[in-house]
């Protein structure tokens, strides 16, 4: 160790940070996780799981059910697409994101960041949304995009582009719905046991139980985003009211995200 | 040895006149954790520019008080004001000011210490780039990390981590660094140089750590505040804490003991004499009721004494080590 030149704060020309209230230290942070998916391996990591699958799959039924009518192999290609990719990647975010918040609890990442100028609500949201922006992007925006080129090269007729992204863009709200309950369940537990659990047990119960519970129950939930997704993309209505799961799900988002604050805002490092 | 330095709960560490130029006061300041209280009702008071120590057994509740006054935790009674702000309603406000090492100092395994360092400036500063790298690099190289700069923490060992945790406690020029076991970690060198920097940074910020390192607290403390069981139990300027007892002598002597023992017995204000054979000398405790005629009369009486040579005279000193204990025993008692 060497000179100390803490004088030198006096006439430093660094510009002290102007953020204050519950955007403070914001932007660091979300530029600190925004990292942690695009300068690591993360990324293309993720990119690689989601287009083998998602892409891998539609790539073998286009392949296979060359012989089919046009209509119905496109149906089967995108609902195919569609509803896997809402099950799966729900499935894929709460097992990557589980220790996003309970792993800094427990290691004293968190309680190390906390006692700098940052709020708590900073401190969930950055977490929300570099998540949100990464999975959108490697675990949904990239395989579509291929999914297109492959609906072009493989299949006998075009796909509608437009009711192609808003069917995307369904499937975008069960991801961000996912994303959002493993972080709030991540502000709200101290281990990992009960955040992965209660996530994937609430996507696979949709997935396999949906069938067996009442409509009006399994409408309340995210379950049947991609039925929606699919049926907006193929624009082929269900025999249920579709805005319903949408405004659902989204206001079950922005209460988890409250709670999820609230919650954190209660923890003690 | 006496308890003159065991005060009163509501004693702060330094004389009220200075309150107002303080940097932490904390009045009656509680933490339980359901049935369990870890601090009952501590009041402190840290004045500006100075390194305080805070002492205390394990367990005793030195990071929990740490964590109150960060805003980590919250009081279950009582409060604590940094720079005359509240802890719990203007933390973040606080923590734009303050610099803080945690016992065990961990950082995110996939940067590297220069990355550690930018993503701690970055809460403080929005900018030049330029002085930010600058700023990173003198810090770098005050804990002697610059050779390790852009290697990733993962790899770093407790005490390359101890270092960087210094680092970035104290690259906002925090006007309080608090440090919870700083040299906990360090070999003796390191250690070395954490008291150093924690010296020469006494003339520009308030300095309060924890420690159960007695060496390190009698070197660069100005205050000590002990905690045990979750109670100060003592809370002082160091030099008044290991001063000397002005009721209780030493003396050494060589020669006819028991007249020297007469000879002190004359003395009403003589209340206890204790003595130790000391490598062919006697070793005398003597204490007194009455410190004015002790200071007058106890050494003129022994020397007139036929056949006795003091060898050594003088009011008994401690070490922080003694009172430590003596004060932790008597709390525990």
């Amino acid at each position: 160790m060497t000179s100390i030149t803490t004088a030198a704060a006096v006439e430093s020309p660094l510009v002290p940070v102007n953020t204050t209230g519950w955007r403070g230290g914001l932007g660091n942070l979300v530029r600190k996780e925004l990292g942690q998916w695009w300068a690591t391996r993360l990324w293309w990591v993720q990119t690689l799981i989601w287009v083998v699958l998602l892409n891998g799959v539609a790539t073998v039924i286009m392949l296979e059910g060359a012989g089919m009518p046009a209509e119905e192999l496109v149906t089967e290609a995108v609902q195919t697409f569609l509803q896997m990719g809402a099950f799966a990647i729900g499935i894929g975010v709460v097992l990557t994101i589980q220790g996003a918040v309970v792993g800094e609890k427990e290691l004293g990442t968190a309680a190390w960041v906390m006692s700098k100028p940052v709020s708590r609500a900073s401190f969930v949201l950055a977490k929300l949304i570099a998540n949100s922006v990464g999975f959108l992007a490697t675990a949904l925006v990239i395989p579509s995009l291929i999914f297109v080129v492959q609906a072009q090269v493989l299949l006998p007729v075009s796909l509608d582009y437009g009711q192609f992204a808003l069917g995307v863009g369904i499937v975008a709200l069960s991801v961000l719905f996912y994303v959002v309950l493993t972080i709030g369940l991540g502000c709200m537990f101290k281990g990992r046991g009960p955040v992965s659990g209660l996530g994937i047990g609430l996507v696979l119960v949709g997935q396999f139980f949906k069938g067996m519970l009442p409509l009006p129950l399994v409408m309340a939930t995210p379950w049947l985003l991609g039925d929606v997704a699919a049926s907006y993309a193929l624009a082929s209505p269900p025999d249920f009211n579709r805005p319903i799961p949408i405004i659902v799900t989204a206001a079950a988002a922005v209460a988890l995200v409250y709670l999820g604050i609230w919650r954190f805002h209660r923890e003690e490092f | 040895m006496r308890t003159k330095v065991l005060q009163n709960q509501s004693d702060p560490v330094v004389p009220a006149t200075s309150l107002q130029d303080s940097v932490i006061r904390t009045v009656g300041l509680t933490k339980t954790f359901g049935s369990v209280a870890a601090l009952h009702g501590i009041d402190l008071t840290v004045p500006r520019n100075s390194i305080v120590g805070f002492l205390g057994p394990n367990g005793a509740g030195k990071t929990t008080a740490i964590k109150l006054l960060l805003g980590l935790s919250r009081p279950t009674a009582g409060r604590a004001t940094l720079f005359g702000m509240d802890s719990v309603q203007d933390s973040l406000a606080i923590r734009s000011r303050v610099g803080y090492l945690a016992q065990s100092p961990r950082f995110y395994t996939h940067m590297t210490a220069r990355e550690t360092l930018e993503f701690t400036a970055r809460f403080f500063y929005q900018g030049p780039a330029a002085a930010i790298r600058a700023r990173i690099d003198e810090t770098l190289e005050l804990v002697g990390l610059e050779d390790k700069a852009d290697r990733p923490t993962r790899g770093f060992s407790g005490g390359e981590r101890q270092r960087l945790g210094i680092a970035q406690a104290q690259i906002n020029y925090p006007d309080l660094l608090i440090l919870d076991e700083p040299a906990a970690a360090l070999d003796p060198v390191g250690r070395r140089d954490v008291l150093d920097v924690m010296e020469r940074l006494r003339a520009y910020t308030t300095i309060f750590y924890s420690t159960h390192i007695l060496d390190d607290v009698e070197r660069v403390s100005d205050y000590v505040a002990i905690l045990d069981h979750g109670r100060m139990v003592a809370s002082s300027p160091t030099a008044e804490l290991l001063d000397g007892d002005s009721t209780t002598y030493e003396l050494t002597i060589r020669g006819d003991e028991q007249a020297t023992l007469r000879a002190l017995r004359t003395h009403p204000w003589v209340s206890d004499i204790t003595t130790a054979p000391q490598n062919g000398s006697i070793a005398m405790t003597v204490s007194v009721t009455d410190e004015q005629a002790a200071e007058s009369d106890l050494l003129r009486s022994v020397i007139a004494t036929d056949d006795i040579v003091v060898t050594a005279f003088g009011r008994r000193h401690f070490n922080l080590e003694d009172v430590f204990l003596q004060l932790v025993k008597e709390h525990g008692e």
